[in-house]
């Protein structure tokens, strides 16, 4: 038998089924979990070649709702690893990942330009080796680099100013977490980032760690062994508040509804402190909306497990495009998140069901530093 | 059935800014990025793949300096059987006859049927070495060849890409030099395992070979001349974009 | 000194390459300086027409006949070449940097053992030092190479480097039926194959809006056809777009690809190596680049530092408006 099934439980399958019924993929694609568990015990002890686990968006609700306790993503996690070592993957995710090994990113951008986010009225430190800092930014690849998201850091970097944080950034000796390195099963390429990282982290010196995307979050706190807080940036912002040191006005008077990352959610428990931000914003608590399935059965946008590299052929509408209908239907005209990942993928869904002049997608970040900065150059 | 892949180590300066180095004659490589030639990386998959249909060795070969390992164990985790590397400090010294005939000499002992290299390099972009190769191996040779139709071990159909999308087919026998375009196939991708795995394998280290006399000698590296430049239209996109709809009805385009 | 300047005439299905031309029109202002000729050196076999419009450009044409000229064969091609060559000893002799010369100028090269320098934009030759220079990485920066031409050399040029003038001579035509000492039956030409034909072709397009690597994924090209369908363009690409299959190969614009001469072109994310732009002959072109020092600026005439895919909409609402 082979050790991905011993190490991931699947002989305590009862095929009962869970798993593909919350999967969020499973409507759209090819991919059952209960199947591919069946299959892989009942037919053949052969690990299966199939195709179908890249749909996977490691969103962890199959594992989550298994009854007998079957680590169903890792064992898909797994699968995908045998095929990397092959070497026969998809060239975008091939790009991806080479991209990774060469520049610390997946986006093909070279290191050089990864601070080009700083603009002109943004304040931000960047450490020098053995420089000291209370609460150090990672900013992550996608904040970085893509110009949309590039907003997100800016304003919270903002923000961070305003509320006197000690903050500063690591600069261009920044690399890719590998969240999504791990979940794409590049386990080699996973492991040498970690230990990078770690020995990068020990350069300098700091109290906590505050990343934007809940994806860096995951892997820092949960697959990293450091010696440091790691806090998502929306806990850190809730922090804030409590202790008094960031002021949010109620100014927003707009229905407004929050889509929960999967990976600040379902995999890290944190379904609060969005939404007492956005609390903090609305004029009208009543205005903060939720959608049918919500916190721990929220439907996963898509942009996981590597997919942002990935695209799945399917008839049937991308899930960020029922999230976007879904948030029209119940009324909405904001949908917030605090992902990078659900930001693109639900943005790009508000252009492709032609929602823009309904809904708007907008990371809590932006909210509240529009909302402060009013007057400057926001954007809408 | 056996295959040799030249492959070459070159800066990735797509998006990089490029800095001369103060001799004049190359770049400031501080800040770069290598990697494997594009088009050597088809290559190198044409002949893994033929290695997938009729077994044989893959050997890499390549001329540089030590720093030119990390394709070369790049191209062994892929499967590459074998790997020499020709030791050059410095190959933007050597002309492409040079490189050629030091490829050749190491070739030419080896139990080979095709010889692939890529169609050119990105860095200098003379598609040259090949073909030289094939003239000081004295055997045939394919250039920009964009697809291979093999149904046994002694001779193939190779498609050349012409400009303009015609397609010019040729039969050719083994032993030959087949100079691959980018695009031929997919290639694979190396898992960092992988990597590591093939940095137990040996490279075989050509220390110090003879070094042939230049025909042609790199004079300087320069910038372009900055040329008439752009009417740069600056702004946000809504300003940009209107001045520029501006200009296109007034030029009467739309 | 050798004082001749040979060109290598390109041809295919009795077509003469344009770079042919471009290359005589330059050959005869080398062959000027050197006080020599400039000799067009055609390959062919049905080739008394080619000869004839090649008479005005040059101050000879060597018609070489053989059937085997037909198709190009680069063994046959070198030995016909290097025994010419060989008897009369041109100063340079001048191939178009093409995927036919790729094929047979380093093996000439090496069959004459004398020095080749390929993908120049522009070269000179002063006594007998020749100096050519050759975009290095993508455009990004000039290569100064030299050699010394006693015993001949070769330089291949990109498509699209020098203008054409006719200089309105009327060179001889000198035919050689020539005769082959030796076979090669190692490699044999099969057969041409078309692309696969495109219901649009992009060499009459009066507008053109191209996209290139910028556009990072094939996703993104429904967005940019939107684009070029509201202001009735035609969209072409570079070459990596091709080779991604994002695109049929009939859209590529390029030295590899087509020629296009549109009243607008719009090069979208296309960083403008030489060969792509040496495709374009365009009065007005307009680049939408992230980079600012990407190489595009330098052709044209407009140029936006921006992210296309925030320009492309903006642009596209602002031309509606204004329709
Ligand atoms: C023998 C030979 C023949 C060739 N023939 C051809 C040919 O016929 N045609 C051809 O095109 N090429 C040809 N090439 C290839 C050519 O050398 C270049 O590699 C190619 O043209 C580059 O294509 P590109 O500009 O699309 O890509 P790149 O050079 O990678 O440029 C992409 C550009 O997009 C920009 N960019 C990225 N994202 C964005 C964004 N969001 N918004 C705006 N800008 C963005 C980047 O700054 C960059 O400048 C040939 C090469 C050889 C050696
Ligand atoms: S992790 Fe999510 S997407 Fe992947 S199989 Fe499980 S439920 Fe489906
Ligand atoms: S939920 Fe668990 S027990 Fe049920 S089918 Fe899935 S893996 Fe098997």
């Amino acid at each position: 038998m082979h050790k991905l099934l011993i190490k991931n439980e699947l002989l305590g399958c009862i095929q009962c089924g869970r798993c593909s019924a919350g999967c969020p993929v499973s409507l759209r694609t090819a991919l059952s979990p209960r199947k591919l568990i069946y299959k892989n015990l009942r037919e053949s002890r052969k690990l299966p070649k199939s195709q179908d686990i890249w749909s996977c968006t490691t969103c962890r609700t199959c594992q989550q709702r298994c009854p007998k306790g079957v680590s169903v993503m890792d064992y898909i996690i797994g699968l995908r690893s045998y095929q990397v070592e092959r070497g026969k993957i998809e060239p975008t995710m091939r790009d991806a990942l080479e991209s990774i090994l060469k520049h610390g990113n997946p986006w093909g951008r070279p290191r050089e330009k990864r601070t080009q986010w700083i603009d002109d009225e943004t304040d931000v430190r960047i450490l020098s080796e053995g420089e000291e800092t209370d609460v150090l930014l990672y900013v992550g690849c996608t904040p970085a680099y893509d110009p949309e998201i590039q907003k997100s850091a800016r304003a919270l970097a903002k923000i961070l100013n305003d509320a006197d944080v000690d903050f500063a950034i690591i600069g261009n000796d920044e690399s890719c977490c590998g969240n999504e390195v791990k979940r794409m099963g590049e386990l080699g390429l996973f492991e040498m980032l970690v230990e990078e990282n770690t020995a990068l982290f020990k350069k300098y010196k700091f109290n906590t760690m505050i990343t934007i995307s809940p994806h860096c979050y995951n892997t820092f706190k949960n697959e990293y062994a450091l010696d440091f807080e790691v806090l998502h940036y929306t806990q850190f912002l809730k922090k804030l508040l409590d202790e008094g040191k960031l002021q949010i006005s109620a100014s927003i008077d707009k229905k407004v509804v929050f889509h929960d990352p999967c990976f600040l959610g379902k995999q890290n428990d944190e379904y609060d402190a969005p939404r007492e931000l956005l609390k903090y914003l609305l004029t009208d608590e009543d205005n903060l909306l939720e959608f049918g399935r919500n916190r721990e059965r929220s439907l996963c946008c898509e942009g996981g497990g590597g997919r942002m590299w990935l695209e799945v052929e399917s008839e049937s509408p991308r899930n960020a495009e029922i999230r976007i209908d879904d948030a029209k239907s119940i009324g909405a005209e904001i949908v917030a998140t605090s992902c990078p990942f659900c930001q693109l993928t639900l943005n790009d869904a508000v252009k492709t069901t032609k929602s823009e002049d309904k809904i708007r997608v907008v990371d809590i970040c932006s909210l509240i530093a529009e909302n402060k900065f009013e007057e400057t150059e926001m954007e809408e | 059935m056996n295959s040799v892949v030249c492959i070459k180590r070159v800066p990735e300066t797509a998006e990089a800014t490029l800095k001369i180095a103060p001799d004049g004659k190359k770049l400031e490589e501080e800040n770069l990025v290598f990697s494997l030639n594009d088009a050597d990386n088809y290559a190198l998959e044409q002949a893994l793949l033929l290695q997938e249909e009729f077994d044989g060795d893959v050997t890499v070969i390549s001329v540089g300096p030590p720093e030119t390992d990390e394709i070369i164990r790049m191209a062994l985790a892929k499967g590459a059987t074998n790997a020499i590397r020709i030791h050059h400090d410095d190959i933007s010294k050597l002309d492409a006859s040079a490189v050629a005939s030091l490829l050749a000499e190491q070739i030419k002992d080896l139990d080979y049927d095709v010889v692939f290299t890529g169609a050119f390099a990105s860095d200098d972009a003379f598609s040259l070495v090949g073909t030289m190769l094939a003239r000081k191996l004295e055997i045939p040779h394919i250039t920009m060849a964009i697809e291979m139709k093999q149904d046994d071990e002694d001779e193939a159909e190779i498609s050349r890409e012409l400009e303009g999308g015609l397609i010019a087919k040729y039969r050719i026998k083994f032993p030959a030099v087949i100079t691959v375009q980018t695009g031929m196939n997919e290639p694979r991708y190396a898992s960092i395992l992988g990597i590591k795995r093939a940095s137990q394998k040996e490279v075989d280290v050509v220390d110090d070979p003879t070094i042939p006399e230049n025909k042609v000698q790199l004079e300087k590296i320069s910038y372009p001349p900055e040329g008439k430049k752009a009417e740069i239209l600056s702004g946000t996109p809504e300003e940009t974009s209107s001045r520029l709809a501006e200009i296109l009805k007034q030029k009467g385009i739309i | 000194m050798n004082k001749d300047i040979f060109v290598v005439i390109e041809h295919r299905q009795e077509r003469i390459a344009d770079v042919s031309y471009e290359l005589l029109t330059k050959g005869y202002q080398i062959a000027e300086k050197l006080g020599g000729e400039v000799i067009a050196v055609l390959l062919a076999d049905d080739g008394d027409q080619m000869a004839q419009s090649l008479k005005s450009y040059a101050d000879k044409v060597l018609y070489i006949k053989n059937e085997i000229f037909k198709n190009l064969h680069s063994e046959y091609y070198c030995d016909a070449l290097s025994s010419i060559i060989g008897e009369r000893k041109p100063a340079l002799i001048l191939f178009g940097h093409t995927v036919d010369s790729f094929e047979v100028a380093p093996a000439l090269a090496e069959q004459l053992g004398i020095p080749i320098i390929s993908n120049c934009v522009d070269f000179d030759i002063d006594g007998d030092f020749v100096r050519a220079t050759v975009p290095l990485y993508g455009g990004k920066i000039n290569g100064e190479y030299s050699f010394n031409a006693e015993n001949g050399g070769i330089i291949s040029v990109i498509p699209g480097a020098f203008k054409v003038e006719n200089p309105q001579k009327s060179g001889e035509i000198e035919k050689i039926e020539f005769t082959f000492e030796k076979e090669y039956d190692d490699k044999e030409f099969i057969e041409f194959i078309e692309a696969a034909a495109g219901e649009i072709d992009i060499t009459q397009a009066e507008k053109i809006v191209a996209i290139g690597r910028g556009v990072k994924d094939e996703e993104n090209i429904d967005m940019i056809k939107d684009f070029a369908d509201s202001i009735g363009a035609v969209l072409a690409c570079s070459r990596p777009i091709v080779d991604a299959g994002w695109l049929p190969k009939e859209r590529q614009v390029g030295s590899s690809g087509k020629t296009v001469k549109p009243k607008l072109y719009i090069a979208l994310g296309i960083s403008g190596a030489f060969q792509h732009i040496s495709g374009i002959k365009s009065d007005t072109i307009i680049a939408v680049n992230k980079d600012p020092n990407a190489p595009i600026f330098k052709v044209a005439h407009y140029g936006i530092v921006d992210d296309m895919f925030k320009v492309i909409p903006a642009l596209k609402a602002k031309i509606e408006e204004m329709k």
